[in-house]
């Protein structure tokens, strides 16, 4: 394996961190103050940082929760294989948050319904579809309420990107997240 | 009641609960994987707490950085469970104390005014 192959697609797509691998709550905290703090240093601005952290919590704890290979450990605690990348979109001229992990193909229709719901909302809609689920807690379970990509879209100045691939017979489920 | 205090981690806040002065403050980041189980005892605790007061007041106040989503329905949860209490008659003062640039912060606090209308709950902005 060729690294320079991986340095120069990282910077061909503006890439300022990634990670590939298990994915777990120590290590979603350790990613998401580092490049909290890289972001600072870069001296961006302070709405930036707080919006990239809270996107980033939210795709990385979505993959712990919603990936089809994860392991429990210690009764409550997942780890998840899953790929993300923060960015800089050269053409938008904006950062962006993008990451895969493989799904039960059974979710697709309903995370598909869930996005593009959230997707024909405006902003001011998104902040009242919040607290309505919120309240009726229609979609929580064990772990969380269900609202994550509504969390996601109020942090972001465009729509939620998503798609699906099948590679082998599995399926994996991407999202990009400009901000 | 005993005081209630647990330390902060990286993804959870610092909880204090002084019963002498009957303050409650939660303090830092909130962003665990498992939140209702984390919280669970600390609402239970609350629970408790709330019989064993009569008309005296119970201050709470909340300066939170950061909130995942499950935490956001964490804490709208506990203030359910604050704006029963209060139906019922007990004393709550709630301060929502936010960082005068983090306008997400603000947001929500403007939010849960919103949502819970018989609550006390004032914006702080920290100084």
């Amino acid at each position: 394996m060729n690294i320079s192959k991986i340095r120069n697609v990282m910077a061909d797509e503006g890439i300022v961190f990634s990670f590939s691998g298990m994915i777990s709550q120590s290590l979603t905290s350790f990613m998401v103050e580092t490049a909290k703090l890289q972001l600072e240093e870069q001296g961006e601005d302070g709405k930036l940082i707080r919006n990239m952290f809270l996107i980033a919590i939210e795709q990385l704890q979505n993959i712990m929760s919603y990936s089809k290979d994860k392991d429990v450990q210690n009764g409550s605690n997942f780890t998840s294989p899953g790929v993300m990348v923060i960015g800089v979109d050269k053409e938008k001229n904006k950062y962006y948050i993008n990451s895969s992990n493989q799904i039960i193909a059974s979710d697709k229709n309903k995370v598909s319904e869930k996005i593009d719901h959230i997707n024909s909302l405006e902003k001011d809609e998104l902040r009242k579809y919040l607290r309505e689920k919120l309240r009726s807690a229609e979609d929580k379970h064990d772990r969380g309420a269900g609202v994550g990509f509504i969390e996601m879209a109020k942090r972001s100045s465009e729509k939620l990107e998503y798609d699906f691939e099948e590679v082998d017979n599995k399926l994996y489920f991407h999202i990009k997240t400009y901000i | 009641m005993e005081n209630l205090k647990i330390e902060a981690t990286q993804y959870t806040p610092e909880i204090d609960f002084n019963s002498q002065s009957s303050v409650l403050s939660i303090v830092g980041k909130s962003y665990p994987e498992n939140t209702f189980e984390y919280y669970k005892p600390i609402v239970n605790w609350i629970e408790e707490y709330l019989k064993t007061i009569n008309d005296e007041l119970l201050r709470v106040n909340l300066d939170l950085e950061y909130l995942n989503s499950s935490s956001l329905k964490a804490y709208f949860d506990l203030f359910d469970l604050l704006e029963i209490a209060h139906d019922e008659g007990k004393n709550i003062q709630i301060k929502w104390i936010y960082d005068e640039e983090n306008d997400i912060s603000e947001e929500t606090g403007e939010d849960f005014i919103a949502d819970f209308k018989s609550l006390d709950i004032e914006l702080v902005i920290k100084g």
